[in-house]
């Protein structure tokens, strides 16, 4: 059956995407500039910018430290949050509505609040680590495990337990019940909260804006700093190589989401 | 001798007294009911025997070990769920060799295992199978399966007819019987359905509010209840309010107002005169006949609302001050009878049974 959408819904909705995509078309055509200087709309288009970016040392390093960042950030955000989230929703702790909001308070906490607790911290402490990519990687694992807690959180909520007991009692461990029966099953909700994890890391500017130095400069703090001295569109071009691993990324783990299941499907029939 | 033992039993959530001080022994081999409303904590013990609860006092021995603090894992006991629990991610061959994979048997034994299981619960060539490619009642197949393969001690079954329609349920309830009968492993089934405990169980326990009121045969139960809450959780009932009135060996005379009638008097303590009762008479256990002079009836009254049921007639009768249900077989030679109509109802003497 064909699906009505009253009209000024629709409209809304057109509205809506379009606001959302602007951003990132601006971005692009600015990137794609022919001209000196970074305007809207482009004047002429060439790919003169996106050849300066790739031959910049600057910003294909920096490029390249926050993509390792957000690999790094993405690994243990995937661990810590599934280990809380599975916390969260077993324990039968009084109190584990508070833990739940504390565990994740820093989504709704300003990132230059963690930025500059940790900062002062490192410093305080004298650890070492102030101006380095451990440094960075810690306040990155902050920001973003909140973000692999809700989304596992939410898997583990339509999660059916008595599937992991059925495990139990046919004589499986508690850690084999767990992981031939209970991972699979919220696997979906662990591989969303990977994608976010490498994604909030990888476009994160505040919290590494405290923790960043000169030589270990994430991708956004580069393209700050470039800006703020030069108003020239390779930034733009760096935003759009970006934009594109993110969306690269997005497309990429739900291809294989997908994939997974087409192999189950074809298995099943035969 | 006992093979599953509740010592007791008692289980307490926060303020909530799920079960309290459960005591039942289970032959080896018996189908087991708990029967009870929803909430009297039938889960509660069952899962406590399944090892997913751990009772706040008591102890559990299944064959003479104390069970009470193993893990599931431990125990070698099958349970079924309510909602079946088929892993989703695995084919119908990988949910039935679950359990065989765990106890680290060969590929072949496995194999020759889950075929032999698929086959008894006719369940061939659906291996390959997802849980999403399965109905409700082949879901219970498999689940059943997937217990029986690993020939557990026990068997525990959770309402696993309660997400089939009634069509489905009727055929799984004498299937499953059958099974249990031929496999002779002892089973404890949990429902609400009184019909379906009656008939399938060697023994019933009904419960209410964490406690158990009664333990018996499912004849027992039905004809010779307790308590006036099993006599009406079990069946159709009319309860008569009335009082003691005279007690000779194994006979009394209940007066119920209007009229005293005999009827047999309860085992266990003997009835005080004057005390006050309730005369049970099951809606079958009724006749109605025209009044006569004839042969004296146990009550006069008047048909209040006749509904048809097919193989049945309903009648609600008018009684001694109260309504009473009267259930006839549909046959072309039991008259009819229309509201309005003065009746008089007859009973045996021992189909009134005295409930306390
Ligand atoms: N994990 C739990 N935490 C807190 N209370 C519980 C828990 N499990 C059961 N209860 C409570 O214990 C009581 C008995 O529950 P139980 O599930 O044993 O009932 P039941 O007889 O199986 O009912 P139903 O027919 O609805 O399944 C209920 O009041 C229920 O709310
Ligand atoms: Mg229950």
């Amino acid at each position: 059956m064909e699906r009505h959408i009253p009209l000024p819904m629709l409209i809304l909705a057109v509205l809506g995407f379009a606001f959302m995509l602007m951003p990132i078309l601006v971005v692009v055509m600015a990137g794609l500039t022919a001209g000196e200087f970074l305007t809207f709309p482009p004047q002429g288009l060439s790919l003169r910018w996106v050849a300066a970016f790739l031959q910049s040392d600057k910003y294909l390093s920096s490029f390249f430290f926050s993509f390792r960042l957000a690999v790094m950030t993405m690994i243990v955000a995937t661990i810590l949050g599934t280990a809380a989230a599975l916390f969260l929703s077993r324990t039968g702790m009084i109190g584990r509505g508070a833990m739940r909001a504390f565990f994740l308070s820093p989504v709704v906490l300003p990132g230059v609040v963690i930025g500059f607790a940790l900062f002062a911290f490192f410093i305080a402490t004298d650890m070492g680590i102030s101006r380095t990519i451990w440094g960075l990687w810690i306040g990155h694992i902050l920001y973003s495990t909140p973000y692999v807690i809700g989304t596992v959180g939410a898997a583990l909520a339509s999660y059916d337990t008595s599937l992991e007991e059925a495990a139990r009692s046919l004589g499986a461990s508690p850690w084999r019940a767990f992981r031939k029966v209970t991972l699979p099953n919220i696997s979906q909700g662990i591989q969303a909260g990977s994608i976010f994890a490498f994604i909030v890391s990888f476009g994160q500017f505040e919290v590494s804006l405290f923790l960043s130095s000169p030589n270990s400069e994430p991708l956004p703090i580069a393209m700050y700093n470039s800006l703020r001295y030069q108003f020239e569109p390779s930034a733009a071009a760096a935003g759009i190589f970006a934009i594109t691993l993110v969306t690269a990324s997005v497309l990429l783990t739900n291809r294989l989401v997908n994939i997974r299941r087409l192999l189950e499907r074809q298995q099943a029939g035969g | 001798m006992s093979y599953v033992e509740f010592q007791g039993i008692s289980k307490q959530f926060g303020e909530t007294l799920a079960v309290e001080d459960l005591d039942i022994s289970i032959a080896q081999g018996e189908f087991f009911s708990l029967l009870g409303p929803s909430g009297c904590g039938k889960s509660t013990t069952l899962r406590m025997l399944a090892g997913f609860v751990t009772p706040t006092t008591g102890q559990i021995h299944v064959h003479g070990r104390d069970i009470t603090r193993l893990p599931p894992e431990a125990r070698d006991i099958g349970i079924v769920f309510q909602n079946y629990a088929i892993f989703p991610h695995m084919t119908v061959y990988d949910n039935i060799a679950f359990g065989l994979v765990e106890r680290n048997m060969t590929k072949r034994d496995i194999r020759r295992k889950v075929e032999a299981a698929l086959e008894q619960v006719g369940m061939s060539g659906y291996e390959r199978r997802f849980e999403r490619e399965l109905s409700g009642g082949q879901k219970q197949r498999v689940a059943l399966a997937r217990v029986l393969v690993i020939e557990p001690e026990i068997l525990l079954l959770d309402e696993p007819l309660s997400a089939l329609d009634k069509k489905m349920r009727e055929e799984m309830k004498f299937w499953i019987k059958e099974i249990q009968r031929s496999v002779g492993i002892t089973t404890i089934y949990v429902t609400h359905d009184q019909s379906e405990a009656l008939t399938m169980s060697d023994r019933i326990a009904v419960m209410e509010g964490g406690r158990v009121l009664q333990v018996g045969t499912p004849v027992e139960i039905y004809e010779y209840p307790a308590s006036r809450f099993v006599a009406e959780f079990i069946g159709e009932s009319n309860l008569l309010s009335g009082r003691v009135q005279e007690v000779t060996d194994g006979r009394c005379e209940i007066d119920l107002g209007p009229a005293a009638v005999p009827a047999q008097a309860p085992s266990g303590a003997p009835l005080s005169e004057g005390s006050e009762v309730a005369l049970l008479i099951r809606p079958e256990m009724i006749r109605l006949h025209k009044v006569s002079e004839d042969e004296a009836p146990m009550l006069e009254g008047r048909i209040a609302e006749e509904v048809y049921q097919g193989s049945l007639r309903r009648y609600q009768v008018e009684t001694a001050g109260q309504k009473l249900t009267v259930e006839v077989a549909n046959r072309p030679d039991l008259p009819l009878r229309s509201a309005g109509e003065a009746v008089a109802l007859y009973w045996n003497t021992e189909s009134g049974v005295v409930v306390r």
